[in-house]
């Protein structure tokens, strides 16, 4: 599974498509299989959004407690806030989260499809 | 304390209704991000993992007590209510909004202080040695001469677009607390046989992919000649620097690259055609060192009974005195560490609460001054002895009197894959487990000098190459690993640091460094520190010890 995930332009704030809008939580963001073409049209899409997101990218998932998690550490600290204080998006707690804190299996620390395509 | 007239004023002001311009056009679409990351970069912000962050300029580390408590301010205000001291001595914020920036910056603008040529290919923040103006060590005042740069450097035309960018630190003691030799360049203020000043000029030294130490070019430059020989040294880089790779375009290697003799002689030949021209006026200088004049201070005994009376019946505050007080250059005062390294938290972070502890103290106990330091602590440079009981309680109460300096858990991080949007892995949870595990007082004071470094990524924000034990976080097959190096130096004796071995995965990297403690503690002679043994004895016991364990 994949998800599209970017910055919210005028605050930095970490974003995930749902459906045609932005959504600040990781548990709320739509899932494309990894064959599913819809994925990259909604990058593309994405990056026409110059006025709302900053570089907008897909990130691979995995598998976690029942639930989905990024491949990558530094994706799942992108949805869960930094791991030195609780201070981030981790703060609201809950089953989403825990998958994401007990997700392991990590991949390049980048997390991004596309690179990881090119490594 | 140097402040700004009306043309730095005026100056600011422009700076900042040109970015909110620039802001309102961004969010309008006019600009794209490709446009603006630039001109948000030339301001300091930049988009990290979470949200933007701002790179605010403590040019050499210097802060009083109003700037800090603005800065305390903008951090309730607009972030979370801290803010992160860098090896840069400037401060981080790293949940800032770019809507609220311009207003930031205004407000940043109102106690002088601002968030230029703290990212780019420019002269970036000027360091100096923190007990600058309060050491007996120093020939001069380093800040005097770094105030001069940070004029000369800011939006300097011909120096805004260099081939990278370029760091320079002023130190004035033969014990270097700023880092010199890691630096684009090092200067080392001296004085002649016949009393005049002058500076020990090293050029190339720099971390990063590429570690160098700084190779001295001219063993003493007259000090009135500064800016016409700096401006020398850049016009070589800016002509000859690698532009066509972004890996080689430090001064460092280009001076590595032409040696060291064939880049000063090229400096001296551009020095002599550009004359004196550049050279700070006399006036200008004795106008600047004005702003610099030495505090006034009482005389006082050189032993206060206050502090021995504390020292005796506290032996908490006779710790942190033994550790966090350093010698004063006027009898009855002392130079006041302020730890940024409380056990289990993130080295120099710092609350918007505590920053206001230690701006009260300033204004009370320390004449108006407070520096950030390169090791990511605060100093309060001029307190006198009968105060320090008075200034230990409330920074203790503060969670600030963590009586560590220069000890295993004052360890340098960078934010890391926390925050930072480079980093491969992260450093401040490294450090965390490192000073949990010498969470003991009388193990780390048993163990003595000991610099731990700990960088996210090869670009090497944590210093790492110079730890006495560095930290390098790696990508290994997708995980975090660590790269452990002994016996680097930042200091005078400045030295890069010899690979352990093989990384570690994250959970092996806090038991390797006790490991490489209790084979320190094993093989120590009198009087040596971790770096005076690893020096003697090679990495061999060290590796064989931590490696063993591996099997």
């Amino acid at each position: 599974m994949r998800a599209l995930t970017a910055n919210r332009l005028i605050d930095g704030e970490v974003v995930f498509w749902r459906k045609g809008q932005w959504v600040e939580r990781f548990g709320d963001a739509e899932l494309f299989a990894n064959d599913d073409e819809a994925g990259e049209a909604a990058e593309g899409h994405a990056k026409t959004l110059i006025t709302v997101v900053v570089e907008p990218y897909l990130i691979d998932l995995i598998e976690s407690e029942g639930l989905w998690a990024p491949v990558s550490y530094r994706e799942r600290i992108r949805a869960l806030g930094p791991s030195n204080l609780n201070h981030g998006k981790q703060v609201e707690g809950g089953a989403a989260i825990q998958a994401l804190l007990h997700a392991h299996g990590a991949a390049r620390s980048t997390g991004r499809v596309d690179l990881i395509k090119r490594k | 304390m140097y402040r700004y007239d009306a043309i730095d004023k005026d100056f600011l002001a422009d700076r900042s209704a040109e970015f909110r311009g620039q802001v309102v056009r961004r969010l309008a679409g006019e600009l794209n991000e490709e446009q603006f990351k630039p001109l948000r970069l030339r301001n300091g912000l930049y988009l990290q993992l979470h949200a933007y962050m701002l790179r605010i300029a403590i040019p050499y580390g210097a802060v009083n007590p109003t700037q800090l408590r603005k800065l305390a301010w903008i951090s309730r205000t607009y972030d979370k209510g801290y803010g992160h001291f860098t090896t840069r001595t400037n401060l981080q914020l790293h949940w800032i909004k770019l809507a609220d920036t311009p207003d930031i910056l205004d407000h940043l603008a109102s106690v002088d202080m601002h968030a230029l040529q703290t990212s780019g290919n420019c002269i970036r923040n000027v360091s100096a040695d923190p007990y600058a103006g309060a050491t007996a060590e120093e020939i001069d005042d380093p800040r005097v001469w770094a105030e001069a740069i940070r004029q000369w450097s800011s939006v300097h035309p011909e120096f805004s677009w260099l081939p990278r960018k370029f760091k320079i630190a002023v130190t004035a003691s033969p014990k270097d607390r700023t880092a010199a030799k890691t630096h684009d360049i090092g200067l080392h203020l001296k004085r002649a046989r016949d009393g005049s000043l002058g500076f020990e000029v090293m050029v190339g030294g720099g971390l990063g992919r590429m570690p160098y130490i700084a190779q001295t070019v001219r063993q003493f430059l007259p000090a009135t000649r500064l800016l016409s020989y700096l401006e020398a040294i850049l016009r070589v880089y800016n002509r000859h620097g690698r532009r066509d790779n972004i890996h080689k375009a430090r001064i460092k290697v280009l001076v590595a690259a032409l040696g060291r003799d064939e880049f000063a002689s090229q400096v001296e030949a551009e020095w002599e055609k550009s004359g004196t021209a550049s050279d700070l006026p006399d006036t200008e200088l004795a106008r600047i060192r004005g702003a610099f004049a030495p505090k006034t201070f009482e005389t006082l005994p050189a032993v206060s009974e206050v502090l021995e009376g504390a020292r005796a019946k506290t032996p908490a505050f006779a710790r942190f005195a033994r550790n966090n007080l350093k010698p004063h250059k006027i009898a009855g005062y002392g130079i006041v560490e302020v730890s940024l390294k409380a056990i289990g938290a993130t080295p120099g972070d710092a609350t918007a609460e505590q920053m206001e502890v230690v701006a009260d103290l300033a204004e009370r106990y320390g004449q108006d001054d407070i520096r950030v330091t390169h090791e990511q602590n605060l100093v309060l440079p001029h307190v006198k002895l009968d105060d320090v009981p008075a200034v230990w309680a409330a920074l203790d109460a503060a969670g600030l009197a963590t009586p560590n300096m220069n000890l295993v858990s004052d360890i340098i991080a960078c934010p890391g894959l926390d925050y930072c949007a480079l980093a491969n892995a992260r450093a401040i949870s490294v450090a965390q487990n490192i000073a949990e595990k010498f969470a003991d007082p009388d193990l780390a004071e048993k163990v003595g000098e000991l610099k731990i470094k700990i960088s996210g990524c090869i670009n090497a924000c944590g210093h790492h190459h110079v730890g006495h034990i560095g930290i390098l976080g790696v990508d290994k097959k997708g995980e975090e690993f660590y790269q452990l190096t002994l016996g680097g130096s930042g200091a005078e004796d400045a030295a890069v640091g010899t690979a352990l071995g093989p990384a570690l995965p994250y959970n092996r990297v806090a038991d390797a460094v006790d490991t490489l403690v209790e084979t320190y503690l094993r093989e120590r002679h009198d009087g040596e520190r971790f770096l005076d043994t690893f020096r003697r004895t090679g990495v061999a016991p060290f590796k064989e010890a931590v490696y063993a364990d591996a099997d």
